[in-house]
This record gives C-alpha cells, sequence and structure tokens, in this order.
C-alpha cells in the first residue's frame, strides 16, 4: 500500500510538474499588443472597421478619430445604428442621450442612421434634443460594413479600437451604464 | 459566424436558442443519468432544475441590486427584457445554494448528487463551446494545421471543437466507470479531472483568452486545480474505499 501511495505521489507531482511548463508555456507575451493578429470585422474581438461619415451638418467623423489603435489615448466608442421608424430604437435613444451626458469626455456615442436623409436625421435629433453625433449613412455603406440587419444594433468598441460585444434589441439604462463601465475599467 | 438567426421579421438569437436546448438535453441527461446509478431521477431531476432556474434567479436579481438606480423607477423592467442584464457570480453561488438547500431538504447524498450530475454539467459545457463556436466572440491562434478552420481570412486553431471534444471524453470516462465505480464521488472527480485536463491542454490555443495581468492564462490556472484536486480526492477515497472493501472480505 506505501508503495502504491508513492507511485501515486509521484504521478500526481509529475502531472502538476506538466501542468505548470504548459501554462509557462502558454503565457501570452504581456509586451505585445493582443490585437496583432487580428482583422478589421464587425465581430467580437476583431478591430472595428473603420469608416468616415457625417453628419448633417456636413462635418465629417471617423472611427479613428476616437479609437487609437496603437496606442493607450484612445476612447470608447459606441456606435448605434438606428432609424426614426424604428420604434425600439425610439425607445432607447434618451438612455443613449443620458448616458452620453453621464460618461462625457470617456466614451463617444455615435449614432449611425440606416438608409435616411440628413432632414429625416436632423429631425431625430431636434426631437430628442440630441447631443451626441448623429451619422447620415444614405447608402448604407457603413450599415452594410458591419452587416446590420436588425435595428437597433449597438456595437461596443474599446478605446484600442476592438469589437467587445454587437448587442442586437433595445438598450436599457442598467445594461447601457454595466457595458460602458466595463470598457473604462479594462482601461 | 451566426449570432442570429433570421425567421422572417423574427430574429433569434442562437446563443440563446443553444443554451434552452442545452438545459432540456442536460435535464433529460441527468435523469437517465440516474436511473444508471439506481437513484430517484425525479428528485435528481429537481436538483439539477433547481440549480439551473435558481441560477438565472440569481443571476438576474445581483444584476438589479448592482443597478438599482436603473430599476426603482420602471420595476417592470426588472422581469422584461430578460434577454439582457445577468451576473455570472452571483448567479453561480445563488444556484450551488439553491441546489444545496434542495439536496438538505431532500436528505440526498451529496456525492451520489454529483456523480448524477456530472453529465449535466459536462453537457452544459459542451453547450456553452457550441455556441461559443456558432454565434460567440470566441476564436483560436493563427495556425497551419490541416483542420484550421477560417474565420474571418484567417486560419484559426478550432478552439472551441477542441473543447467539446474534451467534454465528449469526460462524458465518455463517465459512460465506462458508471458501473465499476468504488465510491460515492468518485465519477464526478473523475469526470471533472478529465475534463479539467482537456481545458488546460486547450486553452493555450484560444486567442482571446482570460488572462492575470502576467499574461498567463486564468482558465488553465483553475483547470490545473481542478485536474489536481480531483486526481488526488479521487486517490485519496479510493484507497479508503479499497482498504473497507479488503477489511469486509476479511472479516
Amino acid at each position: 500500500m506505501a508503495r502504491l501511495r508513492f507511485e501515486r505521489t509521484i504521478l500526481l507531482l509529475a502531472l502538476t510538474a506538466l501542468g505548470v511548463t504548459w501554462i509557462l508555456f502558454s503565457r501570452e507575451p504581456v509586451s505585445q499588443p493582443r490585437t496583432i493578429s487580428l482583422t478589421e470585422a464587425p465581430i467580437v474581438g476583431h478591430l472595428a472597421p473603420n469608416f468616415t461619415l457625417a453628419t448633417p451638418l456636413g462635418e465629417t467623423v471617423s472611427l479613428t478619430d476616437y479609437v487609437d489603435r496603437d496606442g493607450d489615448s484612445g476612447q470608447p466608442v459606441i456606435l448605434n445604428y438606428w432609424a426614426s421608424w424604428c420604434g425600439p430604437c425610439r425607445i432607447e435613444t434618451p438612455e443613449l442621450q443620458s448616458a452620453s451626458l453621464k460618461f462625457k469626455n470617456q466614451v463617444a456615442i455615435l449614432g449611425v442612421n440606416q438608409g435616411e436623409s440628413a432632414q429625416t436625421v436632423t429631425d431625430f435629433g431636434l426631437s430628442f434634443g440630441l447631443t451626441y453625433p448623429l451619422l447620415v449613412d444614405q447608402d448604407n455603406s457603413v450599415n452594410r460594413t458591419y452587416g446590420v440587419n436588425s435595428l437597433p444594433t449597438t456595437v461596443f468598441i474599446d478605446r484600442k479600437g476592438v469589437v467587445r460585444e454587437v448587442f442586437i434589441g433595445i438598450l436599457n439604462q442598467a445594461v447601457l451604464e454595466d457595458r460602458l463601465n466595463r470598457l473604462l475599467e479594462e482601461g | 459566424m451566426y449570432p442570429v438567426i433570421n425567421l422572417g421579421p423574427f430574429v433569434l438569437p442562437t446563443a440563446g436558442l443553444l443554451y434552452i436546448l442545452g438545459a432540456w438535453f442536460g435535464l433529460s441527461l441527468i435523469e437517465r443519468t440516474a436511473k444508471q446509478l439506481k437513484l430517484n431521477p425525479e428528485k435528481m431531476y429537481g436538483v439539477a432544475a433547481t440549480a439551473l432556474f435558481g441560477g438565472l434567479v440569481g443571476a438576474r436579481l445581483v444584476f438589479v441590486a448592482i443597478y438599482w438606480r436603473a430599476f426603482q423607477d420602471n420595476l417592470l423592467g426588472i422581469v422584461w427584457p430578460l434577454n439582457t442584464g445577468y451576473n455570472l457570480w452571483g448567479g453561480l453561488v445563488i444556484g450551488a445554494a439553491a441546489a444545496f438547500f434542495y439536496g438538505r431538504f431532500h436528505q440526498l447524498n451529496p456525492a451520489a448528487t454529483l456523480d448524477t450530475l456530472a453529465p449535466g454539467l459536462i453537457l452544459g459545457l459542451i453547450v456553452i463551446s457550441l455556441a461559443d463556436f456558432l454565434a460567440g466572440p470566441g476564436f483560436g491562434t493563427l495556425t497551419r494545421v490541416p483542420w484550421a478552420i477560417t474565420q474571418y481570412s484567417m486560419r484559426r486553431h478550432p478552439v472551441q471543437i477542441y473543447e467539446i471534444l474534451a467534454g465528449l471524453l469526460a462524458l465518455f470516462i463517465w459512460w465506462r466507470q458508471h458501473d465499476q465505480r468504488l465510491f460515492e464521488g468518485q465519477l464526478f472527480l473523475l469526470t471533472i479531472s478529465i475534463y479539467g485536463g482537456g481545458r488546460l491542454l486547450v486553452d493555450a490555443f484560444r486567442d482571446n483568452a482570460w488572462l492575470s495581468s502576467g499574461g498567463y492564462h486564468i482558465l488553465q490556472i483553475i483547470s490545473l486545480a481542478v485536474m489536481v484536486g480531483g486526481l488526488y480526492l479521487a486517490a485519496r477515497l479510493g484507497e479508503k474505499a479499497l482498504q473497507q472493501q479488503r477489511q469486509n472480505e476479511t472479516g
């Protein structure tokens, strides 16, 4: 019995040593950016595709105005895809406005319209008193790039430009704050 | 790859559908395993369903408690919509506590109950990996192995498939051992050890792994602890069971 116990102990120690070696071998180099193998895709864990769109007033906005893929000076971005005819979008819009004020200068909220005119976008913004940028995507090129086929869709992007979540459906205040706090905590 | 399934005007989340199917299959499997181990299937089903339901309610309640400000003027929002806003740790703790009290109330043997629940637990983990493969954020490291899959124009390890294989191996071991166990709890310990070992091995191939500040895969550390702890306990309890068996034979 003593011999069996000894062999068993040796076996367990060997297994532990093998496991620890494997963990050490699998360690990720922390000095290397984790996004190095990532391609642009509207998928969680990938670099959010860059785009440039105009506000109804003609001011151009790019994703890379906010995120910093190579450094630490960027800020998280929320891309909210919406349309004026979309009832659920109207329900969540006040929550986004409230979050844009609460997280001012910490997180950028960009409302990307789906296929409507600049005038419609302007009217929508005025009717809700929105202060965050609304972007016109009349030919739906950015909507297509991000594969948006249901509204509302919200894409959470971290300060490095990596997609962290694609949320389909109505956002409420709790979910929005939860996701924003997580993005900010991740640094 | 397939985050949603479009059915006419309805958009259904693939992961959510898989979780519902997984819960159903998992509970059915537990009923079957209870019969194989000659335990009361209804009580085993009850303890698993209590853990599942308690976990869901607990995860939601903890989330609501954390963000109470958002719910205090909208109490209906606590129960609708339910597709968002859960706290994982709250769910795990409350689900386990609910199962514990159910077991106490029905005077269930904890070790035998864990033996019965093990296949359902592993099946649940397999479903999570499958959902992650079809609709989730997980993806493997870059590779040139022949069985690599193309994800977003790059060849990657199908890491979720590896996880599923680890789960299937653990289920196979449970099935092979279920009629020759030496002591109650052995099947549970063996199953989680095998699965832990598998995850320790395959998590190295996950590109978006949960990392510690030093760059270590946290899941690998947990898996190693589960594997070594499970095997150690299995060996100790197995030795006691063998001694008892010999005493009974000689006495």
